[in-house]
Protein backbone atom coordinates (compact mmCIF):
# COMPACT_ATOMS: atom_id res chain seq x y z
CA UNK A 1 0.00 0.00 0.00
CA UNK A 2 1.36 3.45 -0.90
CA UNK A 3 1.93 6.05 1.78
CA UNK A 4 -0.90 8.16 0.33
CA UNK A 5 -3.36 5.25 0.62
CA UNK A 6 -2.16 4.40 4.14
CA UNK A 7 -2.73 7.94 5.41
CA UNK A 8 -6.12 8.14 3.67
CA UNK A 9 -7.31 4.96 5.39
CA UNK A 10 -5.84 6.17 8.64
CA UNK A 11 -7.65 9.52 8.35
CA UNK A 12 -10.91 7.61 7.90
CA UNK A 13 -10.22 5.39 10.94
CA UNK A 14 -9.33 8.43 13.08
CA UNK A 15 -12.55 10.21 12.09
CA UNK A 16 -14.66 7.10 12.81
CA UNK A 17 -12.98 6.67 16.22
CA UNK A 18 -13.58 10.35 17.01
CA UNK A 19 -17.27 10.19 16.11
CA UNK A 20 -17.68 6.88 18.01
CA UNK A 21 -16.04 8.43 21.07
CA UNK A 22 -18.37 11.43 20.89
CA UNK A 23 -21.41 9.18 20.54
CA UNK A 24 -20.29 7.16 23.57
CA UNK A 25 -19.51 10.33 25.51
CA UNK A 26 -23.04 11.57 24.79
CA UNK A 27 -24.96 8.32 25.38
CA UNK A 28 -22.96 6.10 27.74
CA UNK A 29 -23.16 6.36 31.50
CA UNK A 30 -19.91 7.43 33.18
CA UNK A 31 -17.95 4.33 34.10
CA UNK A 32 -15.05 2.03 33.35
CA UNK A 33 -16.23 1.04 29.85
CA UNK A 34 -16.21 4.69 28.79
CA UNK A 35 -12.83 5.39 30.36
CA UNK A 36 -11.19 2.34 28.74
CA UNK A 37 -12.64 3.06 25.29
CA UNK A 38 -11.66 6.72 25.48
CA UNK A 39 -8.10 6.12 26.71
CA UNK A 40 -7.43 3.24 24.29
CA UNK A 41 -8.73 5.40 21.47
CA UNK A 42 -6.53 8.31 22.66
CA UNK A 43 -3.45 6.05 22.74
CA UNK A 44 -4.16 4.50 19.33
CA UNK A 45 -4.92 7.81 17.58
CA UNK A 46 -1.84 9.53 18.99
CA UNK A 47 0.49 6.67 18.07
CA UNK A 48 -0.90 6.46 14.54
CA UNK A 49 -0.39 10.21 14.00
CA UNK A 50 3.18 9.93 15.34
CA UNK A 51 4.05 6.90 13.17
CA UNK A 52 2.28 7.69 9.90
CA UNK A 53 1.45 11.41 9.75
CA UNK A 54 4.68 12.58 11.42
CA UNK A 55 6.45 9.67 9.68
CA UNK A 56 8.49 8.77 12.76
CA UNK A 57 8.00 5.02 12.32
CA UNK A 58 11.34 4.62 10.55
CA UNK A 59 12.92 7.76 11.93
CA UNK A 60 15.38 8.41 14.76
CA UNK A 61 14.41 6.03 17.62
CA UNK A 62 14.88 8.71 20.31
CA UNK A 63 12.34 11.06 18.71
CA UNK A 64 9.91 8.24 18.00
CA UNK A 65 10.20 6.80 21.50
CA UNK A 66 9.73 10.22 23.13
CA UNK A 67 6.61 10.94 21.08
CA UNK A 68 5.24 7.40 21.48
CA UNK A 69 5.85 7.52 25.24
CA UNK A 70 3.43 10.45 25.43
CA UNK A 71 0.68 8.11 24.26
CA UNK A 72 1.54 5.32 26.67
CA UNK A 73 2.07 7.46 29.76
CA UNK A 74 -0.82 9.95 29.44
CA UNK A 75 -3.58 7.35 28.84
CA UNK A 76 -2.25 5.38 31.82
CA UNK A 77 -2.24 8.46 34.07
CA UNK A 78 -5.73 9.31 32.77
CA UNK A 79 -7.04 5.92 33.94
CA UNK A 80 -5.30 6.19 37.33
CA UNK A 81 -6.54 9.74 37.85
CA UNK A 82 -10.08 8.71 36.88
CA UNK A 83 -10.07 5.79 39.32
CA UNK A 84 -8.65 7.92 42.16
CA UNK A 85 -11.05 10.82 41.59
CA UNK A 86 -14.07 8.48 41.24
CA UNK A 87 -13.14 6.90 44.59
CA UNK A 88 -13.43 10.37 46.19
CA UNK A 89 -16.97 11.00 44.91
CA UNK B 1 12.30 22.44 14.97
CA UNK B 2 12.37 19.32 17.16
CA UNK B 3 13.61 21.35 20.14
CA UNK B 4 10.53 23.57 19.69
CA UNK B 5 8.19 20.59 19.34
CA UNK B 6 9.57 18.89 22.47
CA UNK B 7 9.19 22.20 24.37
CA UNK B 8 5.57 22.37 23.21
CA UNK B 9 4.93 18.78 24.31
CA UNK B 10 6.57 19.49 27.69
CA UNK B 11 4.49 22.64 28.17
CA UNK B 12 1.29 20.66 27.58
CA UNK B 13 2.53 17.80 29.79
CA UNK B 14 2.69 20.32 32.66
CA UNK B 15 -0.85 21.51 31.88
CA UNK B 16 -2.07 17.90 31.78
CA UNK B 17 -0.44 17.35 35.18
CA UNK B 18 -2.48 20.31 36.46
CA UNK B 19 -5.61 18.64 35.03
CA UNK B 20 -4.87 15.33 36.81
CA UNK B 21 -4.15 16.99 40.16
CA UNK B 22 -7.26 19.21 39.91
CA UNK B 23 -9.37 16.19 38.95
CA UNK B 24 -8.22 14.39 42.10
CA UNK B 25 -9.07 17.34 44.40
CA UNK B 26 -12.34 18.37 42.70
CA UNK B 27 -13.94 15.10 41.51
CA UNK B 28 -17.53 16.46 41.54
CA UNK B 29 -16.62 19.44 39.38
CA UNK B 30 -14.80 17.24 36.86
CA UNK B 31 -17.73 14.79 36.77
CA UNK B 32 -20.23 17.60 36.06
CA UNK B 33 -18.07 19.87 33.87
CA UNK B 34 -18.00 18.08 30.48
CA UNK B 35 -21.82 17.94 30.38
CA UNK B 36 -21.92 21.74 30.32
CA UNK B 37 -19.60 22.01 27.31
CA UNK B 38 -20.59 21.73 23.65
CA UNK B 39 -19.61 18.19 22.63
CA UNK B 40 -20.43 19.13 19.03
CA UNK B 41 -17.82 21.91 19.10
CA UNK B 42 -15.21 19.57 20.63
CA UNK B 43 -15.95 16.89 18.05
CA UNK B 44 -15.80 19.36 15.15
CA UNK B 45 -12.47 20.71 16.40
CA UNK B 46 -11.09 17.17 16.49
CA UNK B 47 -12.29 16.57 12.93
CA UNK B 48 -10.66 19.86 11.76
CA UNK B 49 -7.35 19.00 13.44
CA UNK B 50 -7.19 15.43 12.09
CA UNK B 51 -8.25 16.57 8.61
CA UNK B 52 -5.72 19.42 8.65
CA UNK B 53 -2.99 16.92 9.55
CA UNK B 54 -4.13 14.67 6.70
CA UNK B 55 -3.84 17.55 4.21
CA UNK B 56 -0.37 18.42 5.56
CA UNK B 57 0.82 14.84 4.87
CA UNK B 58 -0.56 15.10 1.34
CA UNK B 59 1.19 18.45 0.79
CA UNK B 60 4.50 16.83 1.77
CA UNK B 61 3.85 13.77 -0.42
CA UNK B 62 3.03 16.06 -3.39
CA UNK B 63 6.21 18.14 -3.04
CA UNK B 64 8.29 14.95 -2.84
CA UNK B 65 6.79 14.05 -6.22
CA UNK B 66 7.76 17.53 -7.46
CA UNK B 67 4.09 18.54 -7.79
CA UNK B 68 4.35 22.00 -6.26
CA UNK B 69 0.93 23.16 -7.56
CA UNK B 70 -0.80 20.18 -5.90
CA UNK B 71 1.18 20.79 -2.73
CA UNK B 72 -0.03 24.41 -2.60
CA UNK B 73 -3.66 23.24 -2.99
CA UNK B 74 -3.22 20.89 -0.01
CA UNK B 75 -1.62 23.70 2.01
CA UNK B 76 -4.64 25.92 1.31
CA UNK B 77 -6.85 23.06 2.51
CA UNK B 78 -4.79 22.95 5.72
CA UNK B 79 -5.42 26.68 6.12
CA UNK B 80 -9.17 26.18 5.63
CA UNK B 81 -9.16 23.41 8.27
CA UNK B 82 -7.25 25.65 10.67
CA UNK B 83 -9.63 28.57 10.01
CA UNK B 84 -12.59 26.23 10.63
CA UNK B 85 -10.97 25.20 13.92
CA UNK B 86 -10.60 28.86 14.93
CA UNK B 87 -14.18 29.70 13.93
CA UNK B 88 -15.54 26.68 15.85
CA UNK B 89 -13.52 27.68 18.92
CA UNK B 90 -14.81 31.27 18.69
CA UNK B 91 -18.43 30.09 18.43
CA UNK B 92 -17.86 27.62 21.28
CA UNK B 93 -16.54 30.34 23.62
CA UNK B 94 -19.41 32.63 22.58
CA UNK B 95 -21.88 29.80 23.31
CA UNK B 96 -20.15 29.18 26.66
CA UNK B 97 -20.45 32.83 27.72
CA UNK B 98 -24.11 32.96 26.64
CA UNK B 99 -24.74 29.89 28.83
CA UNK B 100 -22.83 31.23 31.82
CA UNK B 101 -19.85 28.90 31.38
CA UNK B 102 -16.93 31.05 32.50
CA UNK B 103 -13.46 30.50 33.88
CA UNK B 104 -14.64 31.26 37.43
CA UNK B 105 -17.40 28.62 37.52
CA UNK B 106 -15.24 25.78 38.87
CA UNK B 107 -11.76 24.25 38.81
CA UNK B 108 -12.82 22.22 35.76
CA UNK B 109 -13.57 25.33 33.72
CA UNK B 110 -10.37 27.04 34.86
CA UNK B 111 -8.42 24.05 33.50
CA UNK B 112 -10.66 23.92 30.39
CA UNK B 113 -9.98 27.55 29.43
CA UNK B 114 -6.30 27.28 30.32
CA UNK B 115 -5.76 24.17 28.17
CA UNK B 116 -7.93 25.15 25.20
CA UNK B 117 -6.72 28.78 24.98
CA UNK B 118 -3.10 27.60 25.10
CA UNK B 119 -3.90 25.19 22.26
CA UNK B 120 -5.57 27.98 20.27
CA UNK B 121 -2.35 30.02 20.61
CA UNK B 122 -0.31 27.08 19.28
CA UNK B 123 -2.66 26.64 16.32
CA UNK B 124 -2.33 30.39 15.64
CA UNK B 125 1.50 30.10 15.57
CA UNK B 126 1.07 27.16 13.20
CA UNK B 127 -1.16 29.24 10.92
CA UNK B 128 1.49 31.97 10.75
CA UNK B 129 4.06 29.32 9.79
CA UNK B 130 1.63 27.88 7.28
CA UNK B 131 1.22 31.25 5.52
CA UNK B 132 5.01 31.43 5.19
CA UNK B 133 5.20 27.87 3.81
CA UNK B 134 2.42 28.62 1.27
CA UNK B 135 4.29 31.78 0.24
CA UNK B 136 7.56 29.82 -0.17
CA UNK B 137 5.92 26.96 -2.08
CA UNK B 138 4.20 29.46 -4.42
CA UNK B 139 7.58 31.03 -5.04
CA UNK B 140 9.11 27.69 -6.04
CA UNK B 141 11.38 27.45 -2.98
CA UNK B 142 10.61 23.76 -2.43
CA UNK B 143 11.20 20.80 -4.72
CA UNK B 144 11.44 17.01 -4.59
CA UNK B 145 15.03 17.30 -3.33
CA UNK B 146 14.67 20.33 -1.04
CA UNK B 147 11.66 20.67 1.23
CA UNK B 148 12.98 20.58 4.79
CA UNK B 149 11.10 23.76 5.67
CA UNK B 150 7.77 22.20 4.74
CA UNK B 151 8.60 19.01 6.66
CA UNK B 152 9.48 21.07 9.75
CA UNK B 153 6.14 22.87 9.57
CA UNK B 154 4.38 19.51 9.06
CA UNK B 155 5.99 18.08 12.21
CA UNK B 156 4.89 21.11 14.25
CA UNK B 157 1.35 20.86 12.91
CA UNK B 158 1.11 17.14 13.71
CA UNK B 159 2.43 17.74 17.23
CA UNK B 160 -0.29 20.36 17.77
CA UNK B 161 -2.80 17.82 16.44
CA UNK B 162 -1.60 15.10 18.85
CA UNK B 163 -2.02 17.50 21.80
CA UNK B 164 -5.65 18.12 20.81
CA UNK B 165 -6.19 14.33 20.60
CA UNK B 166 -5.51 14.29 24.36
CA UNK B 167 -7.35 17.50 25.26
CA UNK B 168 -10.58 16.38 23.56
CA UNK B 169 -11.27 13.23 25.60
CA UNK B 170 -10.02 14.75 28.86
CA UNK B 171 -12.31 17.78 28.69
CA UNK B 172 -15.31 16.69 26.61
CA UNK B 173 -15.73 12.93 27.09
CA UNK B 174 -14.54 11.83 30.54
CA UNK B 175 -17.29 12.31 33.10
Amino acid sequence: MTHRKTVTWLWLVLIILTLSGSLLGERAEPGYFLIFFVTLSMAFKGRMVVDHFMELKNSHPLLRNLMQAYFYVLPLITIISYILSTARL
Amino acid sequence: MWAGILCEMTEFAVLFAVYFVARYFFPQEFRAGPGQLSLLAGTLNTVWMITGSYFVVNAVIAIRENRAAASVVFLYLVFISAAAYMLTKYLEYKWNIANGVTVKNSAFFTVYYYLTLTHVVHVFWGMLGLVWIIFRTHGGAYSATYHEGMESFASYWHATDTVWLIIFPLLYLLR
